[in-house]
């Protein structure tokens, strides 16, 4: 009987939780009619991103596991896609599918091993995963080699008109994909799994002792967030139109990772933050370096300085995200007020 | 409190959708994209930084080196050429980006000498310069898909094919190491898979093969190369890889006194590269070599005496080597095409006058280039050279004899082609 009421209100809770994500869509749908095809091209870079990132603050802001190998996850991801898209001719969204269960499923078997490791130790084993596995690539014929594997998604239809330029189509599905993914994670996040990690992330110990069992718990945050990098590198693949092993670099891994920290680490609602920071810093840079007529070393190191500022700038000083700090500070200021 | 938000959002989203309604679309351009009246604008993306980036990141200095001696001497029908690089960290992803920025953010009129194949790929597939009639000028790899014209219709390649490669070196094998046993160092993908078709046609029978992948090489790994080689009792060991594989085999050989004869593919055998990596230079001494340019050791060369002197002025303290002299030599090709594009170039002239009057451009090499309209083959052929004490490269006999082959089946024969004095001052005629 009291299952029977509760269930009503959570079904609420989430068709509620829809609302803003439908118009954020709307309003994305708009937008990429009122920019450059350059914007639409960044535009889709940050949706790509902000799935990535959303990742890894499952698994290391909620769940408290760290992870330097997300990069190969993406990989894996990238890969099953193109292999599903170029030997089985599977439809585009059939291979997204493929790309979440194939990297869930390496997720799962990472996740098996992590959940024996913890610390420093957790980050070496992902970090050695980031290193070794897109090079793996190289011993299979059916992945390519270094060259890589095409992975085309095809025109955008026809009934789109004329004018709708490749990077609009890409910019559609992957904004789609990161409003979907946002709204499945945003869920999951506060349901009952999303308290579970939580709870394991304050105090493993005491997390165990109210019943939570620690090792699956951390298994299935890992292969959730296995599989949504999956995502987020067919996505990666698609904008690019190719999947090589020197796309999913060891620097890839850790720019994803600063982006969940200047997003804050612990609040999915920043990571919009963390992957416009990405996009938009080398562009930045790059205005910076010719106003200033600075030389080729200085324009090709900019990038680099400005993102390492500012993640220590971040951890200094909003070390959970700006986000969270700004409701730190209005639920601060709410409690004075009472 | 929550529904006046959620008013808000509304209003904000209704203010953005009535925005973008009344936006209307942007007027077309009435010129030519990256050419004004008095500038013609290019892009380049390159590894700039990144341990792929050691001597490539002197090949934007290079070319725009040659740029600002050519803009300084009236540009080209009084046009100056500015030259927009970006650093792509040898990164599919980074590549295709820059490319997109170069193309719809700086304007450029045309790519010059993008590097690396999975880079030019994937700037193919995405970017797609070909639907956007973008020209593609000299490719930095020797990937042999990239003349295909009809693949690629706006991307020239400039680099002789490695199958190419392959093909002279089995050549020359045959001529002057029958009955010795042969072993091939290779990188393990389709740069080593083009140089095994080489081989293949080539005829050539190898004792032992050692592939490794790409990013594997080290010091460690070229000891495990050197047992096989050993065991295998090759005598003329063949490193047909990267700078750094190349280096790497040399620098750990010199340790274990393993000294076989070598021969270096162009690709890992440029001698101020490996010597920068702390390889001996004695190590390289009668080693065997290819290139398609002539020596950068060779003041007597009228090519390698001018750029090295434009070079030297632009550049002080950059040492100038194969990089420097092919980067030169491609903005030296540029300015030709531009050149004969017309007064008032364009994208689709430019493709034009490469492909009617391509093959006949001026430049330093010593063997011919290929371009017509059915096909975008760049340089074909090499010479023949060995390593001299102080490890520069230099011609056999101390006269270049070069070999001229194709990508396919056909024959490996002695070249005839005289290269032309170069144009006055090295600039455009």
């Amino acid at each position: 009987m009291c299952l029977a009421q509760r269930r009503p209100a959570v079904h609420k809770r989430q068709s509620r939780h829809i609302i803003p994500f439908i118009l954020g869509g709307v309003v994305l749908y708009f937008v990429s009619g009122m920019v450059d095809e350059l914007r639409v091209y960044q535009g889709a870079s940050v949706a790509v991103y902000v799935i990535a990132i959303s990742s890894i603050i499952l698994l290391t802001g909620y769940s408290g596991q760290v992870s330097l190998g997300h990069g190969a996850l993406m990989a894996v991801g990238a890969y099953a896609a193109a292999v599903a898209r170029i030997e089985l001719h599977a439809p585009i969204i059939v291979c997204f599918i493929i790309a979440v269960l194939t990297a869930a499923i390496g997720g799962a078997l990472l996740g098996a091993a992590a959940a024996r490791l913890s610390g420093p130790y957790l980050a070496g084993a992902t970090l050695a995963l980031a290193i070794g596995l897109p090079s793996l690539a190289n011993q299979f014929k059916i992945l390519g080699g270094e060259q890589g594997l095409l992975f085309d998604v095809g025109f955008p239809p026809l009934s789109l008109g004329q004018d709708f330029t490749q990077y609009k189509w890409f910019f559609w599905i992957a904004a789609l994909a990161a409003l979907i993914s946002m709204w499945v994670i945003h869920n999951i996040l506060s349901s009952r799994y999303g308290r579970t990690w939580r709870a394991i992330r304050g105090n493993e110990v005491a997390a165990q002792l109210s019943g939570i069992n620690i090792a699956r718990s951390k298994i299935l945050a890992f292969t959730i967030s296995a599989g949504i990098a999956g995502l987020a590198g067919a996505l990666l693949s698609m904008t690019i139109g190719t999947v090589s092993p020197s796309a999913f670099p060891l620097t890839l891994s850790f720019s994803l990772l600063t982006g969940a920290v200047l997003s804050g680490i612990t609040t999915l609602g920043g990571v919009m933050i963390g992957a416009v920071v990405l996009v938009a810093i080398p562009e930045f840079a790059d205005a910076v370096a010719s106003r200033m007529g600075s030389s080729e070393k200085v324009t090709t190191n900019l990038p680099g300085f400005l993102v390492s500022a500012l993640l220590i700038v971040t951890v200094l000083f909003v070390p959970n995200g700006p986000v969270e700090q700004h409701r730190a500070r209005k639920a601060k200021k709410a409690a004075l007020k009472k | 409190m929550k529904a006046m938000n959620r008013r808000k959002l509304i209003t904000v989203s209704a203010v953005l959708a009535a925005v973008s309604l009344a936006v209307t679309a942007v007027p077309a351009q009435a010129a030519e994209v990256g050419v004004s009246g008095s500038e013609i604008k290019l892009g380049m993306t390159l590894p700039m930084t990144g341990t792929a980036s050691l001597g490539y990141n002197k090949i934007p200095g290079a070319a725009k080196a040659y740029f600002d001696y050519l803009n300084a001497n009236g540009g080209v029908n009084g046009r100056k050429i500015t030259l927009v690089v970006k650093d792509d960290r040898y990164v599919p992803t980074e590549a295709v980006a820059k490319t997109n920025e170069l193309i719809l953010k700086d304007k450029v009129m045309a790519l010059l000498a993008p590097l690396g194949t999975a880079n030019v790929k994937a700037v193919a597939a995405s970017v797609n310069p070909a639907r956007r009639g973008v020209p593609v000028l000299f490719v930095n790899t020797g990937f042999s898909g990239f003349a295909d014209a009809k693949k690629y219709p706006t991307t020239y390649a400039v680099l002789p094919s490695y199958i190419m490669e392959a093909k002279i070196m089995g050549q020359y094998i045959k001529e002057n190491f029958a009955g010795k046993k042969v072993g091939l160092l290779y990188q393990d993908d389709d740069f080593g898979s083009d140089a095994l078709a080489g081989f293949k046609t080539a005829g050539v029978n190898f004792a032992v093969t050692v592939p490794y992948a790409s990013g594997s090489q080290g010091a460690a790994a070229a000891a495990g190369w050197i047992t096989k080689f050993k065991a295998a009792e090759a005598d003329v060991v063949i490193l047909f890889g990267v700078s750094s594989a190349t280096s790497a085999m040399l620098g750990t050989a010199a340790q274990l006194k393993y000294a076989p004869q070598w021969m270096l593919g162009s690709v890992g055998g440029d001698a101020t590269t490996i010597k920068l990596t702390g390889v001996p230079a004695g190590v390289l001494y009668n080693a065997i070599g290819f290139s398609p340019v002539p020596a950068t050791t060779d003041m007597k060369d009228e090519y390698v005496k001018l750029f090295s002197d434009i070079y030297a002025k632009a550049v002080p303290g950059s040492a100038f080597d194969l990089n420097v002299l092919l980067g030169m030599n491609s903005a030296f090709m540029a300015a030709q095409a531009l050149k004969a594009a017309g007064p008032n170039p364009t994208r689709k002239s430019l493709l034009a006058a490469i492909d009617s009057k391509g093959s006949t451009f001026a430049n330093s090499a010593l063997v011919p280039l290929g371009y017509s309209k059915t096909s975008h083959v760049g340089l074909t052929g090499y010479w023949v050279g060995k390593y001299s004490p102080t490890g520069d490269l230099a011609p056999l006999g101390g006269t270049y004899v070069t070999y001229t082959t194709d990508s396919g089946a056909g024959a490996v024969v002695k070249s005839t082609y005289v290269r032309p004095a170069m144009p006055a001052k090295g600039l455009p005629n």
